[in-house]
């Protein structure tokens, strides 16, 4: 049984003027993969957000904690040094910001991966290379007129760089081509086989999760969460879609399936 | 001290001054400078080939004919045809020193030239340093200009530059203006040939009470000729700036082509930013666009960077230490360097920590 690292607890959250998730648990072990599916608008990516701390949102109820700390109330910059790394659907611009000069910045705030120049310089160089990124666009201003794929590598080799304790990934697999896919999804397992971070992986594309082990599959619908199973539940959804989780809506209380049925 | 006060002085009143003017009271059309006026009277000196008198340059004649004045010989530097000259020409000015160089790239010909002023400068050091370069590019040459500021908070750097380019010929220039007590900075492009291209990209910073002032023209007389000007920087504390961006299409200039952005960021409450990006276009079959953006760190970009470990902070400094980081990653040369080390202002740059 792993130790629990994260646990959200009866979370509620929306934007200023929209509720969004209505009592959300979950629960995640160290180590362990989790997968998220769900129908568009869901709100997964919203629950990855909230968990990061995004500012955007804000939690009406219930708590998350992280590595045993309440961190309901922690800024998102205190989360992300305390271990929790979302990967964003569509990474940010940053104009201005070198690449490289970014990446030097992240690390310098922790004290755990702070090298010297010329030892970060060969580490970024070699995740660099796993991910088949040309080392050029280290000196490119972060995230500026990047392709799609582009910007997905980038945020692997930040998550490659970082080692966090979990790694959100918010749909890393939207637009990406097949090769880029599986180079991708290489990131992904070199994380898991390197640092053995927990991971939640944001999903509508199985082919992501071919290479990855995955332990428990969790299944949002209008911003609840109506389903928990092992990983077989993700191939049943691939197969009969999201229909009968839908259907959960108007009953009133979302009964659990899954591991429930 | 008192014959350090008895200096006899000079005001070169209204010079860095755009082609086309606004408002006076809006006080962005021009500055205002005070300069020492050291007598020169029986001194034999070296001037520069009267042909560099008719290049045009960007703070104006008056400070063309003070810089002439006072600086010791002039530097003449020539590019034979054809030749690509690979150590670079460096322009290196300190406290109260005066520069004055005329560059000729020949037909075909490739020079680098880097102005680098501040570098070994002491803290406190004040003074009043200068330096005026004109260059002449011949048909198909290609010339690469890095101008590095970065001078001391009491003192005050005049930079006038001047460039002709005649058919085919390219110019890149690479403006890092890292501050001082007063920087003013005047550019002037001629594209006189057929084809000519200009691709300008400047950053700056000013923090505390420093000014910067800074005039650009692109005159654009020749037919499908191509200007770039890109300009992007951080402005913190009470620092005031001055932007003036003009691209002159000229009557007969088919084809022709010019584009200036801005992006500036803004950190401090006290501080004073003015832009003013003109296109003037004398002919019909011409595209000119420009654009300026002012603002703060974004909402979503403080929320990127906070789900990275970056608090509001320390995400504005990024934008003030990468842009010094940029500088010293595109240095081309020891001199230009140094004036960024010298300039650092207490940031941790990341870069200097390997050094």
């Amino acid at each position: 049984m792993a130790t629990q690292l994260l646990t959200v607890s009866d979370l509620s959250a929306g934007t200023e003027d929209k509720p969004i998730l209505h009592g959300i648990d979950l629960a995640v072990g160290a180590g362990e993969c989790h997968v998220l599916m769900g129908p568009n608008g869901a709100g997964k990516s919203t629950l990855g957000h909230v968990i990061m701390g995004d500012p955007a949102y804000r939690v009406t109820g219930g708590r998350i904690e992280f590595d045993g700390a309440d961190v309901t109330e922690l800024s998102a910059d205190k989360r992300s040094l305390a271990g929790i790394f979302l990967s964003y659907q569509a990474p940010v611009e940053v104009p201005g910001v070198p690449l490289y000069s970014f990446l030097r910045s992240i690390c310098q705030m922790r004290p755990e991966l702070k090298t010297t120049a010329r030892k970060f310089r060969e580490r970024v160089g070699a995740i660099a290379d796993q991910l088949e990124l040309d080392q050029g666009f280290l000196m490119r201003e972060l995230n500026v007129g990047f392709s799609g794929g582009e910007k997905k590598k980038i945020e692997m080799l930040q998550l490659l760089l970082l080692q966090p304790k979990l790694a959100i990934l918010d749909e890393t697999d939207s637009g990406l081509d097949v090769d880029a896919l599986g180079i991708v999804s290489r990131g992904i397992q070199a994380y898991r086989e390197q640092v053995g971070g927990a991971l939640i992986v944001i999903t509508h594309n199985t082919r992501i999760l071919e290479r990855l082990e995955v332990d428990r599959t969790h299944v949002m619908v209008h911003g609840r969460m109506v389903a928990e199973g092992p990983a077989e539940l993700i191939a049943d959804i691939d197969k009969n879609g999201f229909e009968r989780f839908e259907k959960c809506e108007d009953c009133g209380g979302c009964p659990m399936v899954g591991d429930a049925e | 001290m008192a014959e350090k006060d008895l200096a006899p002085e000079l005001t070169l009143e209204r010079v860095n001054v755009a082609p086309a003017q606004t408002w006076n009271r809006l006080r962005t059309n021009d500055i205002t400078l005070t300069v020492p006026a050291r007598g020169r009277k029986g001194d034999v000196y070296f001037s520069l080939p009267r042909l560099f008198e008719g290049v045009e340059c960007g703070m104006g004649r008056e400070v063309t004919d003070w810089v002439e004045s006072q600086a010791a010989d002039a530097r003449y530097i020539e590019i034979p045809r054809g030749e690509k000259r690979e150590e670079p020409i460096v322009v290196a000015v300190g406290a109260g020193e005066v520069a004055d160089t005329g560059v000729m790239v020949r037909a075909g010909a490739e020079a680098t030239i880097v102005v680098a002023a501040g570098a070994g400068e002491k803290n406190g050091e004040a003074g009043t340093s200068a330096s005026l370069v004109r260059i002449i590019a011949e048909a198909d040459a290609r010339v690469h200009l890095h101008e590095y500021v970065g001078v001391g908070a009491a003192q005050q750097h005049l930079e006038s530059v001047g460039i002709s380019a005649s058919r085919d010929a390219r110019v890149d220039v690479h403006q890092y203006l890292l501050g001082g007590g007063t920087v003013a900075l005047g550019f002037a492009c001629d594209l006189a040939g057929e084809r000519a291209r200009v691709d300008l990209g400047c950053r700056y910073h000013a923090g505390g009470t420093e000014i910067l002032d800074i005039n650009e023209i692109v005159r654009q007389r020749g037919r499908n000729t191509r200007s770039e000007l890109a300009y992007n920087g951080v402005l913190e504390d009470a620092a005031r700036k001055g932007l003036r961006t003009t691209i002159d299409l000229v009557h007969g200039a088919k084809g022709a082509q010019g584009n200036e952005a801005e992006t500036v960021l803004v950190l401090g409450d006290d501080v004073v930013n003015k832009t003013l990006p003109t296109i003037l276009c004398d002919e019909d079959d011409v595209a000119g666009n420009h654009g300026a953006t002012i603002g703060s760190v974004s909402p979503e970009q403080l929320a990127f960077l906070a789900s990275r470990g970056l608090s509001r902070t320390d995400a504005e400094q990024l934008f003030v230490r990468a842009l010094y980081e940029d500088a010293l990653m595109h240095a081309p040369c020891p001199e230009a360097r140094a004036v960024v080390e010298n300039d650092t202002k207490g940031q941790s740059l990341c870069i200097i920590e390997e050094a």
